[in-house]
């Protein structure tokens, strides 16, 4: 093929793929790049007498966010989301490899397996731990049955909370994780084996750093909706998990302030903006140096 | 989302999901631009009645499960029209989408939101004269003649009433006194609910203190942050999925509706006397459901009818066995002391609904700074 010929197969490629991007392009712009657009220029608004959210120019809803309970609650949310990052990826690394490495023809049906569940609305699945969890629930009638304790408080507490996120999103980690392992040349392993690296050794050095990629993606899909989320702490959580996201819920709802909602969440996004750039630039250097 | 007596596991009610999970609905269904406006209209001239005659199927909107399916489909059969169901989870969102322009035949907003809607010119004036059964809610000496939400009952029908109170286990606590203070109760120390509501939370704080429970002062505010701060010790949480936290054990004392006991102690208990209920000494917050017909409706006539049959006090009976609240209606409410004459406080009299512990509307500015109290007990 002469030079000519590919260079013009290339182009029209190009422009190919730049018709094909107008579609996502214009679908982005109307119903993502408006509504943040929208969020942007409210959080500059007012509410008028009547209880209209209305456009203006003030700061007064950035000025209100500056507060040391709304600080302390960003600080709990973060806490509760790198939790449940955590606690998702000890969960999600065993279960994608046992599949992946050992399902052999069943792969697909074990995965289906995980993912179907998550078919179930997220938050019909929080109800049914509220009815496993609770102080006369199946758990707790269970442990009496077998003289262990007298029951133990599940629900209510930080800790249902974070459970319920990791309930809630671990499937976000297992997949990009389990799509990386699926792609790992397992000759690899053996290569390390062959090496006579232990099998810890040869996770450590082989394994895990060819899966960085699923792993740090599984991480942000957990991280980012766990932060947000209002449905866990609303139902599982006690008197004292409120978080980010049911505050910003509670200003569009019973606190008719749909401005200072709006700047709730240009600020949570301003920082977590900030989070999210320094995580990138941490793990991309990594890989570059591995 | 289904509500039926006598089912094993019990589902949320929807005042639970009024500050519950689904409220994710609400503000995702919540319009954009269409709700968004410098030029609220005020006392617009009211639009007038509609006749009742049928004029087409029945396009509905209420709280999920909020009325008995065999009445419901008694109004298909006996009209031969069809009736579609919507369902809000809030009262915001129920107004956001009429605002958005959505048609409904027929709503049934809480007091407070009729006298926005009225304001607002979103609701049609409901002639008395074409309801054969107005005389069941309009008698001579009715308060729902002229309730203080909608002046001359012009707009708005009475469907519930209700109270709000404190409900508890008679099996795990026997130190109750009749007062608000029961929210402290050391032996329900960790078992103890507050209402995730914002107006009952501050109302059932400032009836404690002797304040107005609409109060937007802001030293009475602190006061009520304060003293609702102190609560938080002897909180398990704020929930208003009040049925299923007595249910499951959780709760032990539940700031609650007097309806939600009665389903508790009549509809799923094995044991009724297991659940109690008192009306605190202080005082307690009453509240109506009302039926309105929007002005945008497109079957209004219908929606006449559809209350009408719905103001007979056989299918009053009916919808009271399957809500447990106490429907104003004249020739059913024997029915109701009977269904409540094991916890008379359930039952809401004349002289509750002039006690004016009622929600008002109030304006943005004092909703905000009732909105920012309510945020920093809940955030502490």
């Amino acid at each position: 093929m002469s030079e000519v010929a590919v260079k013009r197969r290339s182009a029209q490629r190009t422009s190919l793929w730049g018709w094909l991007l107008a579609l996502p392009t214009a679908w982005m712009v109307a119903f993502f790049v408006s509504s943040m657009a929208i969020i942007v220029l409210l959080s500059f608004g007012r509410t008028t007498n009547d209880g209209y959210p209305v456009f203006a120019t003030s700061t007064a809803n950035y000025r209100a966010i500056w507060n040391e309970v709304y600080l302390e609650l960003f600080l709990r949310s973060l806490t509760y989301a790198v939790a449940t990052v955590v606690i998702s990826v000890l969960i999600a690394y065993p279960v994608a490899y046992t599949i992946a490495l050992h399902g052999g023809r069943y792969k697909n049906a074990l995965i289906a397996a995980i993912v179907v569940p998550f078919f179930a609305s997220y938050l019909v699945r929080m109800y049914a731990w509220k009815a496993l969890l609770s102080d006369d629930g199946l758990v707790n009638s269970g442990l009496r049955h077998s003289g262990l304790t007298d029951g133990v408080t599940f629900l209510n507490t930080p800790y249902a909370v974070v459970g319920g996120l990791v309930y809630g999103f671990v499937v976000f980690t297992i997949l990009p994780v389990y799509a990386s392992l699926e792609r790992l040349d397992t000759s690899l392993i053996e290569a390390g084996k062959d090496l006579y690296h232990s099998p810890m050794r040869t996770f450590f050095t082989v394994t895990l750093p060819a899966t960085r990629a699923g792993l740090y993606g599984g991480v942000l899909l957990v991280f980012l909706p766990a932060l947000g989320d209002f449905v866990s702490a609303q139902l599982l959580g006690g008197a004292n998990t409120y978080m980010m996201g049911n505050l910003v819920q509670q200003q569009f709802a019973e606190g008719q302030n749909w401005p200072l909602g709006s700047a709730l969440t240009v600020g949570m996004m301003a920082a977590l903006t900030v989070l999210m750039v320094a995580y990138l630039r941490a793990t991309s250097t990594q890989r570059r140096e591995s | 989302m289904t509500r039926r007596p006598g089912l094993e596991l019990p589902r949320p009610t929807r005042r639970g999901l009024l500050a519950g999970g689904l409220a994710l609905g609400a503000s995702m269904t919540l319009p954009g631009c269409a709700y968004i406006r410098d030029d609220a209209p005020t006392d617009a001239p009211l639009p007038e009645s509609a006749k009742a005659e049928i004029d087409g199927d029945l396009v509905y909107f209420n709280w999920a499960d909020y009325l008995a399916p065999s009445v419901v489909k008694g109004f298909e059969q006996e009209y031969g029209v069809k009736v579609i169901e919507s369902n809000y989870d809030s009262m915001e969102g129920m107004y956001a989408k009429l605002a958005a322009g959505n048609q409904y035949d027929v709503v049934f907003p809480i007091a407070k939101w009729v006298v926005k809607l009225r304001q607002e010119g979103k609701v049609r004036q409901i002639d008395h004269d074409q309801l054969e059964n107005a005389h069941q809610v309009f008698y001579s000496g009715s308060y729902f003649n002229n309730p203080w939400y909608d002046a001359g009952s012009k707009v708005s029908i009475p469907f519930t009433v209700y109270k709000t109170g404190i409900g508890w286990r008679t099996d795990r606590v026997s130190s109750m006194t009749g007062s608000w203070k029961d929210l402290w109760n050391d032996e329900a120390r960790g078992h103890i609910f507050t209402l995730d509501d914002q107006d009952e939370a501050l109302a059932m704080a400032a009836l404690l203190l002797g304040y107005d429970v609409n109060t937007a002062d802001p030293s009475e505010l602190g006061d009520i942050k304060d003293l609702l701060i102190s609560q938080k010790d002897y909180l398990r949480a704020y929930s208003s999925d009040d049925i299923n936290n007595m249910m499951s054990g959780d709760a032990w004392v539940h700031h609650m509706w007097s309806g939600d006991v009665l389903y508790l102690r009549q509809g799923l208990a094995d044991d009724p006397t297991t659940f109690d209920f008192e009306a605190p000494s202080e005082g307690v917050p009453i509240n109506s459901d009302t039926y309105v017909i929007p002005t945008n409706a497109k079957h209004p006539g219908t929606a006449m009818v559809f209350i009408d049959y719905l103001l007979r006090p056989e299918n009053a009976i009916k919808n009271m066995h399957y809500l447990y609240y106490p429907f104003p209606v004249k020739d059913a409410l024997p029915a109701f002391a009977e269904l409540a004459k094991d916890v008379p406080a359930c039952n809401v009299e004349i002289s509750d609904l002039e006690n004016e512990n009622v929600f008002r509307l109030l304006s943005a500015e004092e909703t905000q700074r009732r909105a920012a109290v309510w945020t920093e007990v809940k955030a502490s």
